[in-house]
């Protein structure tokens, strides 16, 4: 029982985490990842993209953002991020309503006029 | 911050969006005069779209800010000993020891002031 016990209590060790150095990552992943819809999204728009390949554009656009991140941070990614997968999904279905506001815009402005 | 070079990925990509924009646009009303059916956008502009958004996702993503280390004794480390040790409410400015030099002048005191008159 006791050798359960302590197996268990071998966790890792907790890390503390500097609150203004993750507050600033963040604003700076939210700001690239509101350009990053704007500008995929007229994208989308120009090319003409309908239904789900407009859809499937922004996938693709949210995935090549996210290794743009990983390039800049590096192979030392830990240092900047706390997670790679919440990076990738955070702000997904936020950043897609301004897609689909620019998508519509710039087809409109495009393809329609 | 980001460099000149990242502000000028970011206007070049922008500009040839809106060319490749623009490209499309009067694709569009070729066929529309020509009265044929629209399939798909010639592969030059698409490609040119493509490339400057990419083109200005890294700028973007250069010129929003430098990502700073989050664990919290890494920005510790870097404070040095001269920086700890720098306390303004303890500057000295004056020191009364200055008076035993031999050619201290004394400075005119208040009461120096109102015999001035």
């Amino acid at each position: 029982m006791s050798v359960v016990t302590k197996i268990k209590d071998n966790k890792p060790e907790p890390v503390a985490y500097s609150e203004a150095a993750l507050r600033n990552n963040a604003a700076v992943v939210e700001y690239c990842r509101t350009s990053m819809a704007a500008l995929s999204g007229s994208t989308a728009g120009v090319l003409g993209l309908t239904g789900l390949y407009g859809f499937a554009f922004y996938v693709i656009a949210v995935v090549v953002l996210w290794l743009m991140f990983m390039m800049k941070a590096g192979s030392n990614w830990h240092k900047y991020y706390v997670s790679r997968q919440s990076l990738l999904t955070n702000g997904f279905l936020g950043a897609l309503f301004t897609y689909v506001l620019f998508w519509t815009f710039i087809y409109g402005m495009v393809h329609v006029y | 911050m980001g460099t000149s070079f990242d502000k000028i990925l970011v206007l070049v990509g922008f500009i040839s969006l809106f060319h490749s924009a623009y490209s499309a646009a009067q694709h569009r009303s070729y066929l529309r005069i020509t009265s044929q059916e629209f399939t798909t956008l010639p592969l030059d502009i698409v490609v040119q779209a493509v490339v400057s958004l990419f083109t200005v996702m890294w700028g973007v993503l250069n010129i929003a800010g430098n990502l700073r280390e989050i664990p919290a004794a890494n920005e510790l480390n870097t404070i040095r000993w001269e920086t700890q040790r720098n306390l303004p409410s303890f500057y000295i400015f004056n020191h009364r020891g200055k008076a035993l030099a031999f050619n201290y002048v004394p400075v005119a005191g208040k009461a120096d002031l109102e015999n001035l008159e």
